[in-house]
């Protein structure tokens, strides 16, 4: 599945960030950045890491595809 | 294990939808029904006051609150309320005169607006998207607005109201949010208020009534007998917790809905979320924060398959607030006393990054237009306090790039 973010909606609380820290990470200026955008789907941890944090987003700014 | 096959979640807001595909994730496969009072998907609560009263579209249109479907695959009744619920039988009263059989239950039927008085018939409360839509609507004609109550979404909604061209009059008791940030953060928010136009009145309102000068507007008849006349009255005074459908199951203590550290009731039977008064460092007490509902939704519906070998909650508030030009996020107990140390920035400006200690030694970071990952600004309320410390690592002093990466308020 990929990961999908909508830099527009994004307000860099980095919720995401904290559940899903493999994936992702805020960099210096607070800005999201994907690390992982293509999880493999036989990456259980992954994948459950990846729904957590588009679940968490409190502006829905990610999205699964 | 649980030999659990069919779980009822009461409540379709974030918590329930939260517990819903978490226990998925965990394993369950038996069945799982979601029984939702609001005609909706879940959405964005906090959404609602930060950005979905700024958009501009027609009715019905609005998008910033819209999260993305769930995956927990469960049959979800919508504009439905659970209205009674029989623990020995393990059945559930609903609001369309059904029933429905459960044998492990999720409590997470959330809270609604406090009103002044039920039969006013001027007060407007806000808490879901109808709020929103009618609120938005409303205010294209720019009305006179009295916002009762200061805490965060009745200073939210006066500073959406100011911003869509409205005169804005804020009726509290004490500074706005004062009780909620303590006096520092009041004082900074306050300043942004009257710099935006908007009129406090640090008075208790009495009364709301028909204006006898205009047709159409009222007015709110304020403690020191003065009065204010709006056209549109927001009130925001707190908030119940609805748990009536609850009231003769014995799982209420004092009104409130106690839970453990795992969001226990009884066997069988957790709750989350806003309705929950989880076990806090001053004992029970509700947390309505989005965060707060997802942690502790998460932790109930492990309790619920799992028992003692689900991990308790452990979870640090995140409260975060848009209005006025002021983007504020904090980590930590709120609210915070004294003068904090600033770990960027300084006293009176912005970006801010800041830091208190209290007495039994809990830290707390506050961010004031200064992005930064929630982790470093946990981190930052946990480290122990060194006045002399840099910055450094820990937190990136950052002026020129926040003057050149603004937190715009509309998000």
């Amino acid at each position: 599945m990929q990961i999908i973010l909508d830099r527009a909606r994004c307000e860099g609380h980095g919720l995401c960030a904290e559940v899903a820290p493999k994936l992702m990470h805020l960099d210096d200026k607070g800005d999201l950045i994907l690390d992982v955008e293509q999880v493999d789907d036989a990456d259980q941890a992954s994948v459950q890491a990846a729904k957590a944090a588009v679940r968490v987003c409190p502006v829905a700014a990610l999205k699964l595809c | 294990m649980t030999a659990m096959d069919n779980i009822v979640v009461v409540g379709n807001g974030i918590a329930g939808t939260t517990a819903a595909s978490t226990l998925r994730e965990h394993g369950y496969r038996g069945r799982l029904t979601i029984i939702g009072a609001e005609k909706h998907a879940p959405y964005s609560r906090p959404a609602l006051s930060k950005s979905a009263l700024h958009e501009t579209g027609a009715f019905g249109t609005v998008v910033s609150h819209l999260l993305p479907a769930a995956e927990h695959d469960a049959r979800v009744l919508l504009g439905v309320a659970a209205t009674g619920l029989d623990l020995a039988r393990r059945r559930l009263a609903l609001s369309d005169g059904g029933a429905c059989d459960f044998d492990g239950l999720i409590i997470a039927s959330g809270i609604r607006p406090r009103k002044l008085r039920p039969d006013l018939h001027h007060e407007r409360t806000f808490r879901n998207i109808e709020d929103a839509e009618r609120l938005r609507e409303l205010l294209r004609a720019q009305p006179r607005v009295a916002v009762i109550g200061a805490g965060v979404l009745g200073m939210e909604l006066a500073s959406a109201c100011a911003a869509a061209g409205s005169s804005v009059t804020v009726i509290c008791r004490g500074k706005p949010m004062h009780a909620s940030l303590g006096s520092f953060l009041a004082e900074l928010i306050s300043n942004a208020a009257v710099r935006h136009g908007v009129n406090l009145v640090p008075s208790p309102a009495l009364d709301v009534r028909d204006s006898a000068r205009e047709r159409g507007a009222c007015e709110i008849v304020l403690a020191d007998g003065s009065t204010v006349t709006a056209d549109l009255v927001l009130t925001a005074i707190g908030d119940v917790p609805n748990t009536e459908w609850l009231a003769s199951t014995g799982l209420l203590t004092g009104g409130e809905l106690r839970v453990d550290s795992r969001g226990r009731l009884a066997p069988g039977v957790v709750a989350a979320g806003d309705v929950a008064a989880i076990p806090g460092r001053h004992g029970h007490g509700r947390v309505p924060l989005w965060m707060s509902a997802i942690a502790q939704a998460r932790v109930a519906a492990q309790a619920l398959l799992f028992g003692d070998a689900a991990p308790p909650l452990d979870h640090e508030p995140y409260f975060w607030t848009d209005q006025f030009g002021l983007a504020l996020k904090a980590c930590g107990p709120l609210p915070v006393m004294g003068e904090p140390a600033y770990m960027a920035g300084k006293p009176d400006a912005e970006p801010a990054l800041m830091r208190w200690q209290d007495a039994d030694g809990a830290g707390t970071g506050v961010s004031v237009n200064y992005r930064m990952p929630i982790a470093k600004l946990r981190a930052l309320a946990r480290q122990s306090p060194s006045p002399a410390q840099a910055p450094g690592d820990m937190v990136q002093a950052q002026g020129s790039d926040c003057a050149s990466h603004p937190i715009h308020y509309q998000g």
